[in-house]
């Protein structure tokens, strides 16, 4: 049976994908790709990394499948509880170009 | 000077088993815990190039890891037992539009180890290709 690595929330406009795995990197790659369809994402769909602890280059690209499938849908994408870590290393290769970074707070409105 | 040894089947699990390595090292010598995020990330992505494009993930081929102490710097090896070639690339490797519509999601690796330790070398040979990473310590951190 295998992990189950993203717990999704929904509320109006948005879906909030909490990320389960603490280690987004090539060994949870493929199961957080799979997750990656228009059919878990709203309009404001947000990628909740606080049980993250670490992110690699195939944990990146891994992230890069819910960018393609949220512009796909004409979806907007964030990210929230992101670490400076993390948020440093998304500003490096320029990820958050593609997912900004918005606070748990800025949900409020929709719920 | 101080080493650890770490040695791993071409098997990406085993990656964790080294990250978690250069976690305690970092630790053991006082980098800041943004320090070790730093060393953790370029030792992930160093040992993953070694088990994809090194060692073509062929369990029967070992990728070694060594860190070195002394009072100067950490120096960690990761050393390959493929058929050389690697090289180093410090360009800047970002997520572009094209690549998202030609699903083209890879090859940030050498860029982020480039650009998260102080310097890195690589020597190939047919025998494999030894990647050395280095933090160094300066007014007595590494910071």
């Amino acid at each position: 049976m295998s992990e189950e690595v993203i717990r999704r929330e929904e509320f109006g406009e948005v879906a909030v994908l909490h990320i389960l795995t603490n280690s987004v990197d090539g060994i949870s790659a493929t199961a957080i790709e799979a997750t990656a369809t228009a059919t878990v994402m709203r309009p404001i769909t947000v990628l909740d990394f606080d049980n993250v602890a670490f992110i690699n280059s195939a944990g990146i690209s891994a992230l890069l499948k819910f960018v393609v499938s949220s512009r796909k849908a004409g979806h907007k994408l964030f990210a929230m509880n992101v670490s400076p870590h993390h948020q440093k290393i998304f500003k490096m290769v320029e990820m958050s170009r593609f997912m900004p970074t918005i606070e748990a707070s800025d949900l409020a409105a929709y719920r | 000077m101080q080493h650890v040894l770490v040695n791993i089947p071409s098997n990406p699990v085993f990656e964790r088993v080294v990250r978690a390595s250069a976690s305690e090292v970092g630790q053991a010598i006082g980098l800041s815990t943004e320090r070790i995020e730093d060393l953790k990330l370029a030792v992930s992505e160093a040992v993953n190039n070694a088990i994809e494009h090194g060692n073509r993930r062929e369990a029967a081929r070992f990728v070694e890891v060594t860190f070195l102490m002394d009072a100067d710097k950490l120096e960690v090896r990761i050393r390959d037992e493929g058929s050389g070639g690697a090289r180093i690339d410090p360009a800047p490797r970002v997520v572009e539009e094209h690549n998202l519509e030609a699903g083209m999601h890879r090859g940030f690796g050498m860029y982020l180890i480039s650009a998260l330790v102080d310097d890195c070398e690589v020597s190939s040979s047919h025998h494999g290709t030894t990647l050395t990473l280095r933090l160094y310590r300066k007014d007595g951190s590494y910071e």
